[in-house]
């Protein structure tokens, strides 16, 4: 307990965070602190040796489970061998069977697995990508579902790149029915080649609004624009740059997925930014250790961004910036969540050194934080925004609150320019330290 | 005004370093389209005559010629000078031109083959072939060339001839210059549309001060060549 407090009193949080309530138990051995949700509701339990809980075991369950303590005993032998090893600590080896478990049921039940996911998902089993397609309702509850579901999407996401990436040429040679007037080149036959007339006045120089030529050659620059930020994107790691075909295969198909999702819509094409939120969810599904699923992992990480996007997409959209659900409106709404939260930091950063949340927030709320902590920790932090029931736009503001709330002695120490070279490159955090604050700040209220 | 001196030397090399960087970023822009069949967009096109029998080419022509659509020029030669070919360069930065006779760049080839694609073509203006445009000849020209499409010019008439050999294309004149056979001229050029084994010619035409586009197709069957 005494570690915890001392490590609790060195990150400097508000009073009301440092009050016994919140910790209940000794830490667990790699010195991670409790971030059960069921903490709150329950009881405080200890983490490992629990009130036995009754529990259903998994595999005769099929109907939903009853709504009472979630954090349930670990499967048999499961828990109890690993607690020396160094990587996964032993709640993470709970976790991770508490997902399988909820997975291998026949219909999963949501709010359990948000409730599990939302703590983490470890990397062990590889179960990561599975989870987030249920968490973005790319997969239905239903598992029997599954493959019916997965193989339709799959063939729409076929067509779509068999309609949209068509050139101008097979477009146009689709337009004209009749396609058996084509003369051989090296026949016996000799005469002068005949002029026929040009179909709907489409050829290629044409300046027409409506041209399929002209269209081509505007997609032209937001094409450009795209493979500029592809070849950008996470330079320092070999699965997206590099010399080697998986590298360029990869950035190939985050190219596809974007130049489709553009233009299927219109109202906000390609924004840059885009490519490093497909690209965290590219990588996951990528890696899927079931071989089809990760050699799907194209048309499924393409509509899985578009269900991520949707909630977002008014942050893109140039035209609702000022508006009541743009970027601007988000960013003040973080803004009066840390009045709220932490007045006295919201006071010195906003008055008194007047650093404007939009210097700092933009970025980390369009992108969702991507660009701020390394990719490892930006895979945690999207289990928790994916799986919040209060759903990712809310989950990402107090996670934002949560992370000032962190620096906040910095902050008030500083001035204008350190406090945002600080925000701007904002520093390694403990990020399921950051994920318990911001989980906190959702009951706490005003301090 | 064959050499260039000091000032007008600095200005052209510099000219070149920035043409550079446009080719670069053209070339880039007009192959982004990776996909798995690449469209080729030609352009043929000669027998300008600039400055001594027209101007330049017709505005109309001009607006529709924009940097970034095609990937090769292909001249038949007569541009005659200079302002022309940094013209057509600024269209495209892979240009190919057959020396005319009254060319004043001495240095262009009397004839020229490349591979775009599938097919193979081949340039030459068609002064030396005798008699001029006649179609025989110019289908030996393009027998012992051994290419599938051959563009020439001289006559600034457009034709598109077939015979077992392949294709004789003459683009015409681009300006509308009068040749040493007739005054009677349409400007006009061509544009190929190469997807794979197909050819689709684009022929535009300044007809009463319109611009008339026709097309023609054909294809090959085979990827290699029987000779």
């Amino acid at each position: 307990m005494d570690a915890h407090q001392v490590a609790m009193k060195k990150k400097k949080v508000p009073d009301w965070l440092n009050s016994s309530l919140w910790i209940s138990a000794p830490p667990p051995a790699d010195d991670r602190p409790q971030r059960s949700v069921s903490d709150l509701s329950a009881a405080p339990t200890e983490p490992l040796t629990r009130p036995p809980v009754p529990v259903q075991p998994p595999s005769a369950a099929r109907q939903e489970p009853p709504p009472e303590p979630e954090v349930e005993e670990p499967r048999d032998g499961d828990g109890g061998e690993s607690q020396e090893s160094g990587l996964p600590s032993a709640e993470e080896i709970s976790r991770q069977s508490q997902l399988l478990a909820e997975l291998s049921r026949k219909v999963v039940d949501m709010r359990e697995l948000r409730k599990i996911a939302s703590q983490g998902i470890p990397d062990g089993a590889g179960i990561r990508s599975t989870v987030w397609k249920l968490l973005l309702g790319f997969l239905p509850a239903d598992r029997g579902l599954w493959s019916s579901e997965l193989a339709k999407r799959r063939s729409q996401y076929k067509n779509f790149k068999g309609e949209l990436l068509m050139n101008p040429s097979e477009i146009a040679r689709r337009l004209e029915e009749c396609t058996t007037c084509d003369s051989e080149l090296r026949s016996d036959t000799s005469g002068m080649l005949s002029r026929s007339d040009i179909t709907h006045g489409e050829h290629p120089l044409s300046l027409g609004n409506t041209s399929i030529w002209n269209k081509f050659f505007q997609d032209t620059e937001i094409i450009e624009q795209i493979d500029r930020d592809v070849k950008r994107t996470h330079p320092d790691m070999h699965f997206f740059c590099g010399d080697s075909s998986f590298a360029e295969s990869n950035q190939e198909a985050l190219k596809t997925m974007l130049i489709i999702y553009a233009k299927l819509n219109p109202g906000v094409r390609y924004v840059q930014g885009m490519n490093e939120i497909l690209a965290l969810l590219f990588y996951v599904f990528r890696n899927d250790p079931d071989e089809e699923n990760a050699a799907s992992a194209e048309a499924d990480a393409f509509f899985c961004f578009v269900e991520l996007l949707s909630g977002f997409r008014d942050n893109f959209c140039q035209q609702l910036d000022n508006s009541v659900v743009g970027i601007r409106s988000t960013i003040s709404r973080l803004s009066q969540l840390l009045k709220e939260y932490d007045e006295e930091l919201w006071r010195h950063l906003e008055i008194t050194t007047k650093v404007n949340p939009q210097f700092y927030a933009f970025r980390w709320i369009t992108l969702l934080l991507t660009q701020e902590f390394n990719f490892a920790d930006s895979l945690q932090i999207w289990d928790t925004l994916l799986s919040d029931p209060d759903g990712p736009q809310e989950t990402l503001l107090r996670v934002c609150c949560a992370m000032l709330i962190l620096v906040r002695r910095r902050l008030l120490a500083g001035d204008f320019t350190s406090n945002l070279r600080l925000l701007q490159n904002y520093p390694p955090t403990n990020i399921s330290h950051l994920l318990y604050v911001a989980n906190k700040l959702r009951v706490r209220g005003s301090s | 005004m064959r050499c260039i001196k000091g000032k007008r030397k600095r200005l052209i090399l510099e000219g070149r370093s920035r043409e550079k960087e446009k080719k670069d970023h053209l070339w880039r822009v007009a192959n982004l389209w990776g996909g798995t069949r690449k469209m080729v967009l030609v352009l043929a096109l000669g027998d300008l005559h600039v400055p001594h029998r027209a101007p330049d080419l017709p505005a109309k022509f001009k607006s529709m010629l924009v940097p970034g659509k095609i990937q090769h020029i292909i001249c038949t030669g007569n541009l005659c000078i200079k302002e022309v070919h940094d013209y057509l360069k600024t269209l495209c930065p892979d240009l190919h031109i057959a020396r005319g006779e009254y060319d004043e760049e001495t240095r262009y080839p009397e004839t020229k083959t490349l591979t775009i694609g599938q097919f193979k073509l081949g340039l030459c203006h068609g002064h030396q072939v005798i008699p001029w445009g006649d179609l025989d000849s110019l289908a030996m020209l393009q027998r012992q060339l051994d290419v599938d499409i051959l563009v020439t010019g001289h006559t600034h008439q457009f034709t598109a001839y077939k015979h077992e050999g392949g294709v004789v294309i003459n683009p015409g004149s681009a300006t509308g210059a009068y040749s040493s056979i007739t005054y009677d001229v349409n400007p006009s050029f061509v544009l190929m549309d190469i997807d794979g084994l197909r050819v689709v010619v684009y022929v535009y035409e300044l007809i009463d001060g319109e611009v008339k586009v026709d097309k023609i197709d054909f294809k090959k069957t085979t990827t290699t060549t029987a000779h």
